[in-house]
């Protein structure tokens, strides 16, 4: 278990970092935190060419705090979890942070990679969904935003093209009546979940305004049940109402089994978790970060 | 009884006392050496090209490019290595069971993913593993045997032609009136068990480190290895290339070897003159009848070893855990040794833990159907059990995984007295990493009876408790020996395990928390298990299950004082995580009556310990291994206490040692030291070097001891939400008799355990119905963390008896008891018999009826 | 620190500079080798183990810029201009075991100690960073090791002995007993 050969580029700017891709694109791959990109190549599962070491570009690694939160592409996950900012303007992202895996990978591993990596059973790319985060997405060609709906097209697959980079995510502020949460079921603890759910319900003056489930764990991708959502809106967040969307939401669902957990394990959990995030996102409305 | 005590705990007294850990003094500062911190200068790294396939055949290999690459020092296919070792022959034959022989590398077929095809030798890993991908192979794919069911099809594709299907053996013994028992007997209940592959899993992978001598071509073997000794055997005679005519006319020639031979083979003969003769030759005649060609090779390695004077030295270090898992030898072992020999250069193989959960060793899948008779009023009667066992594709060498149907034998009726007892059963090749023996290699007898006891208790609307404490076997009326033959000393009994436990369960309370579990949605339960353990089992327990295996069982031994006065005593085991560096200097230190540092352990090194079979495993560190470093210490010691008596002018009875201190009892002050006993013995003898006193020595234990008993009790809390469990409490009563270090004995429990909820709620080692390995990695195969894992009470009994060094194994007993604890509560709190050993969350619910299957 | 653009081809090595346990090296490496094989091999400190080699047992765990990682899950070229704690860098020059190591002795926290130096080196960022911690937020913080041989218990009360010696030391001294005695 030894990685391959590759040629190796740690340059120091943005720039140099998209001129790269732009000349190996195909051939190529980031290197951010190496927490997921490392162990696989290590198996020899991915071989690319050229190794791009974004680690050394000091303009990646700010969090900034403009109508919510940008967080940049070489900011670690233990960086934004021991950021005030995050945990105040992006309650979500906070919420998930302490799931992923354990302190020595939240050490290394950075944020924005999780999300380009797109693992189906990650937590932040289902946040992404459920705060509608917006990708900034950098290449020679300019920059370019997506939102977090149209970003995650498949198994480990986005919309980002070989020769650009994610640069940026950025969190939306969320507002004062809102309550978040992140709740999973996983085999053990810090492994990926089985199935889990960011959530999030803004329940100003007693009736729900606007709710987002985003699931993970489930699908191909991330994925959030827009129906389960819809039958929330208007009614009091009490344990009937997220009883009714937790059966929508395992009627909706459709995962498959693994060596882990069946489908019908899954739906399961997945409609638990429906009521035990509501629950505990209400619970979290107006409590201060 | 107290007197016992006092002989055994002589001296300072550090036996009983929780000495810290002297092996730790390396260890935590980072100063250990385990096989991968070998790197001698110049040494070439080692990777094995694998299967992918779980069963093919290989139509061609090229290895051009690889060989080309830049760094890259030699290619072997597996045809070359095999041209130059010898295969893995059958060691332990029972009638009924044919063992296949093999090489250490695949040039025709492969029979499993991760069966090795070709090894590349390389400046670095890197390269090395850079090689493999240039390495072309054409394979034709054969239909692969991927479960036991498939083993069993009269017509699918064959692993070992010479088998009869994929059934390798077929065993049956019985034990009292089976018949007559079951006819008449009120009720007889039956049912079926399974029990899914597990690995052992050490935190340290396997590893060898070959130095090759440049000047004499010596190879000193740096390996992970349970039981060295073995492994330089196995390697000396796997490495003969020579034929045997031409080594027996070297053997002749040599009158030297001819006749240190001829002296060693009287003395074997004269010492094991019960042993030879009990030996029967059934299992010989079973393997002969499908495959001649043992013989042959038999003789070719045996004159191989006779004309050699060069074995190789093996030397284990410090070893990361093992369960097991590195006692066998290994193919690796075998390829790598003949690589470096022939390349003339020093080589490392460190296994990565992919290749680990390929085949660093897997065991326990295995299914049961068994049968008890019972009366109406909780008498138990009789127990059938028909078996399958499922190997994987290789037999392990040199002790295959007949040994578990052996020991299935001896202790499958368990604590409890019944009349009868039968055990049918079938061992089956799939195509699937190789069975080594796991912690208990037996454990599933435990697991399958305790179960069963509890589905009985139900079907009789008796409590499993009461069920237990009807059957089990208690002091005043316990038989001699168990109805399938080993012998056991009434002082053993696991009843008092199994009532103190009853004692410390509060059963009112029980109820009110079953209660306030339910009241949040969850089930509570609560599963008792018990088992007796050979540890190591009295001196004939081997004997019962394989007549005549006695002798190459005892457990040999060295002490030594040197010339200046140093205490040095020499094991012939290979500890790997037991601290058998801390407990022996205990029980030496006690004997010779001086300090812990006054005393050198020496382990490990096939040139400086005695031969021994087993090395470190089935439980015999405790008690034959510390065992014969107390009998050699006390004998030496006698021995310095006459010469000291001369010394001071006094009685050898009046001669008493005290830190140190050789004195008349009563006169310290004009105490001598072991060093001036030694000078005085050195200058007598005219040496001022080398040791000075010398006693070296062979147990077997005595009597009919060697028992250690258990009962364990699980408490299981259920999310039936979730199907997630948590272990509110859990509590081990045991008795291994005297303790030598209480720190060492709980970790041993602790650590048992968790293997067992690991094996319940976390691990399964999966291969798909097409024998391709799903758990390839660590994110797949779940080894249980800090979070897991609950706090574990333990009860200790230390029941003495009359017998010398009567300590007993601790090592495995957690890993027994544990799956059946745990399987029984999740029963218990779900209210549904569990028939299966892994439960995963989703089979929970499932077993609960909230998910469908 | 900023670190100067690099490129070196497949074949090619790359100069870099670290601090390992308060002695700074320079070294060559090709870009591909992990840190835990640099650390092992170059450096020759074999106290960091390898477990898995893929981020999961923690047996390789080393104090980077005073942060736990996976020096399976760093490549040697990351460890430019960085201090790096391993096993080998707690105990003082003279021998005498830092406090955490004599805790885990007197606990008879491990037992083929395999996995101590990934614990170790866990515990010294935990308790540096909360000294006080609960059963539960040991066990937590220690979840990304993992220990086949013990079943964690004894290894936590290691690190419940190691709050008690600490406690004790630091009383009347610095606060770098501390923390760990590790920056
Ligand atoms: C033992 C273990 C447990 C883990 N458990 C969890 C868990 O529970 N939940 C979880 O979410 N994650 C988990 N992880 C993964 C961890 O969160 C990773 O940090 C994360 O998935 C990837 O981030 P990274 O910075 O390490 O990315 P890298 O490994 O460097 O890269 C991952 C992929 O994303 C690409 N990439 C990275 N950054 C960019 C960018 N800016 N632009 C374009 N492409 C980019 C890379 O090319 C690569 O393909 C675990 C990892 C390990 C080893
Ligand atoms: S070796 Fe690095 S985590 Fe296992
Ligand atoms: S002590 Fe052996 S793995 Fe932890």
């Amino acid at each position: 278990m030894k990685n391959p050969p590759f040629n190796y580029h740690r340059p120091a700017t943005v720039a140099e970092a998209l001129d790269l891709l732009a000349k190996h694109g195909d051939d190529a791959k980031v290197l951010a935190g190496g927490q997921s990109l490392l162990p696989v190549m290590a198996l020899r599962l991915g071989q690319p060419e050229h190794l791009i070491d974004i680690s050394a570009i000091d303009e990646l690694k700010a969090i900034s705090v403009n109508d919510g939160v940008t967080i940049g592409a070489m900011v670690r996950h233990a960086e934004a979890e021991k950021s005030a900012e995050v945990k105040q303007h992006a309650p979500l992202v906070a919420a998930a942070l302490p799931h992923v895996g354990h302190r020595a990978i939240r050490n290394r591993g950075t944020v924005v990679g999780s999300i380009a990596h797109a693992d189906a059973a990650a937590e932040m790319p289902a946040v992404c969904l459920a705060t509608e985060a917006t990708m900034t997405i950098a290449s020679t060609d300019g920059a370019r935003t997506v939102a977090a709906a149209d970003f995650f097209e498949g198994f480990f697959s986005t919309a980002l093209a070989p020769h650009e980079l994610l640069s940026h995510v950025h969190f939306p502020a969320a507002n004062a009546t809102t309550g978040t949460a992140v709740v999973e079921v996983s085999r053990r603890h810090g492994d990926y979940a089985m199935c889990g759910l960011a959530c999030s319900i803004d329940a100003g003056g007693g009736t729900i305004s606007s709710a987002a489930l985003a699931f993970f764990g489930v699908a191909g991708t991330a994925v959030r049940v827009a129906d389960a959502e819809a039958s929330l809106i208007g009614k009091p967040p009490t344990a009937d109402a997220f009883a009714a969307a937790a059966d929508i939401v395992k009627a909706t669902l459709d995962p498959s089994d693994d060596i882990h957990a069946t489908a019908a394990y899954r739906k399961h959990i997945a409609a638990t978790l429906t009521r035990r995030g509501l629950a505990e996102a209400t619970s979290t409305i107006g409590v201060p970060a | 009884m107290t007197d016992t005590k006092d002989t055994q705990t002589s001296g300072l007294g550090f036996m009983g006392q929780r000495v810290q850990r002297v092996e730790d003094d390396r260890l935590l500062v980072g100063k250990g050496e385990f096989v991968a911190d070998v790197l001698p200068e110049g040494v070439l790294h080692a990777a094995f090209l694998r299967s992918p396939f779980p069963h093919a055949t290989i139509n061609s290999i090229n290895v051009t490019a690889a060989a080309r690459l830049p760094g890259v020092h030699k290619v072997f296919t597996g045809a070359e290595l095999n041209a130059i070792t010898n295969p893995f022959l059958p060691m332990f034959m029972a009638d009924g069971v044919y063992t296949p022989l093999y090489k250490c590398m695949s040039d025709e077929k492969v029979r499993h993913v991760g069966d090795l095809v070709a090894l590349v030798v390389a400046e670095s890993r890197y390269v090395a593993e850079d090689a493999l991908e240039l390495i072309e192979i054409d394979y034709t794919e054969l239909t692969p045997v991927g479960t036991i069911d498939q083993a069993l099809e009269p017509n699918r594709e064959q692993l070992w032609e010479k088998a009869d299907g994929n059934v390798l053996g077929n065993l049956s013994d019985s034990f009292g009136p089976v018949d007559q028992v079951f006819s008449r007997a009120d009720h007889v209940i039956t049912r079926t068990f399974e029990c899914p592959r597990q690995t052992n899993q050490p935190m340290e992978t396997r590893g060898t480190v070959v130095k090759v001598d440049k000047a004499t071509g010596h190879l000193e073997i740096h390996n992970t290895s349970q039981a060295p000794h073995a492994l330089k055997w196995a390697l000396a005679a796997m490495l003969t290339d020579e034929g045997g005519i031409k080594n027996f006319g070297k053997f002749v020639r040599n009158a030297d070897r001819r006749q240190a031979f001829t002296a060693a083979a009287k003395d074997f003969l004269s010492k094991n003159k019960e042993s030879l003769k009990a030996q029967d030759n059934a299992g010989q005649v079973s393997q002969l009848k499908k495959d001649k060609s043992l013989l042959k090779h038999q003789g070719k390695m045996a004159m191989g070893l006779l004309a050699s004077t060069d074995y190789p030295t093996v030397k284990a270090g410090d070893i990361g855990g093992a369960f097991g898992s590195k006692g066998p030898i290994t193919r690796e072992d075998v390829a790598v040794a003949a690589a470096a020999k022939k390349l003339g250069k020093s080589v490392q193989w460190i296994e990565d833990r992919v290749e680990n959960l390929m085949d660093g060793g897997q065991a326990r899948e295995e299914q049961f159907t068994i049968s008890m008779a019972v009366d109406s009023d909780g008498t138990l009667r009789g127990m059938k059990v028909d078996f399958v066992l499922d190997q994987g594709a290789y037999p392990g060498f040199p002790i295959s995984s007949l040994i578990i149907p052996l020991l299935w034998k001896l202790y499958m009726p368990g604590p409890y007295n019944i009349e009868a007892f039968e055990l049918n059963g079938q061992i089956v090749a799939t195509n699937k990493g190789r069975v080594v023996p796991y912690r208990g290699p037996w454990a599933n007898e435990t697991w399958l009876r305790e179960r069963m006891l509890d589905v009985v208790a139900r079907e009789l609307n008796i409590t499993p408790a009461d069920l237990r404490a009807k059957n089990v076997m208690r002091e005043g009326s316990m038989p001699d020996a168990f109805i399938t033959g080993p012998t056991i000393d009434e002082t053993m009994s696991v009843a008092k395990t199994f009532d103190r436990a009853l004692e410390m369960i509060d059963f009112d309370q029980l109820e009110e928390d079953k209660a306030a579990a339910e009241a949040k949605g969850h089930r509570l339960g609560l599963g008792i298990a018990s088992y007796h353990e050979a540890a190591p089992g009295p001196p004939n327990f081997f004997s019962s299950a394989q007549p005549g295996s006695d002798m190459l069982l005892s457990e040999d031994g060295r002490a030594e004082i040197q010339a200046d006065g140093r205490i040095v005593m020499y094991t012939s085991q290979s500890p790997h995580g037991q601290s058998h560096e801390t407990t022996y200097k205990q029980v030496a230190a006690d004997e010779f009556g001086v300090p812990l540092e006054d005393v050198e352990i020496v382990w490990g090194d096939t040139d400086r310990t005695q031969f021994s079979f087993l090395g470190t495993g089935g439980s015999r560190g405790g008690p034959l291994g510390a065992g014969v470093m107390r009998m050699t210490a006390r004998e030496l010691r006698r021995q310095v206490t006459d010469v000291a008596a001369d010394m001071l002018e006094a009685a050898s009875s009046d001669i008493e040692i005290i830190d140190g201190n050789i004195h008349v009892a009563g006169v310290p002050a004009k105490g001598i030291t072991y060093a001036d006993v030694a000078a005085k013995v050195a200058t007598d003898k005219r040496t001022t070097s080398g040791p000075v006193f010398t006693e070296q020595m062979q147990y077997d234990g005595v009597g009919n001891g060697g028992w250690s008993v258990a009962t364990h009790v699980a408490w299981v809390d259920i999310d039936l939400e979730t199907g997630l469990v948590e272990i509110p409490r859990y509590l081990v009563v045991e008795d291994c008799g005297p303790i030598i270090n209480p720190g060492v004995v709980d970790g041993q429990i602790r650590g048992g355990v968790a293997q067992g909820v690991g094996a319940v709620f976390y691990e399964r080692h999966h291969y798909d119905e097409q024998a391709n390995l799903l758990s390839t990695t660590y994110m797949d195969y779940l080894v249980p963390t800090a979070m897991e894992i609950p706090h574990i009470d333990i009860e200790h009994m230390e029941t003495l008896t009359d017998g010398e060094n009567d300590a007993r194994g601790t090592g495995e007993g957690g890993m027994i008891g544990a799956p059946a604890a745990l399987t029984n509560a999740v029963s218990d709190a779900l209210g549904v018999e569990v028939y299966e050993q892994y439960l995963p969350p989703y089979r929970i619910l499932e077993l609960a009826g909230v998910i469908d299957r | 620190m900023s670190l100067p653009s690099v490129n070196a081809p497949i074949g090619q090595t790359l100069p870099i500079s670290v601090t390992i346990n308060e002695t700074a090296h320079s070294l060559d490496i090709e870009p591909r080798r992990s840190l835990a094989d640099v650390i092992r091999e170059d450096v020759g400190l074999t106290g960091t183990h390898l477990g898995c080699e893929h981020g999961v047992c923690g047996a390789c765990t080393i104090l980077v810029d005073g942060e736990p990682s996976r020096a399976c899950l760093m490549l040697g070229v990351h460890a430019d201009g960085a201090e790096i704690t391993t096993i080998e860098g707690l105990a003082e020059p003279d021998g005498t075991k830092h406090p955490i190591q004599e805790a885990m002795k007197q606990a008879m926290s491990f037992q083929c100690a395999f996995c101590s130096p990934g614990f170790l080196m866990s515990t010294v960022a935990l308790l540096r960073d909360n000294p006080n911690p609960t059963e539960a937020e040991i066990r937590e913080e220690l979840s990304g090791n993992l220990c086949r041989c013990t079943g964690y218990t004894s290894i936590v009360e290691g690190v419940e002995t190691a709050v008690t010696l600490l406690g004790s030391s630091a009383l009347g001294s610095t606060g770098d007993q501390a923390t760990g005695g590790v920056a």
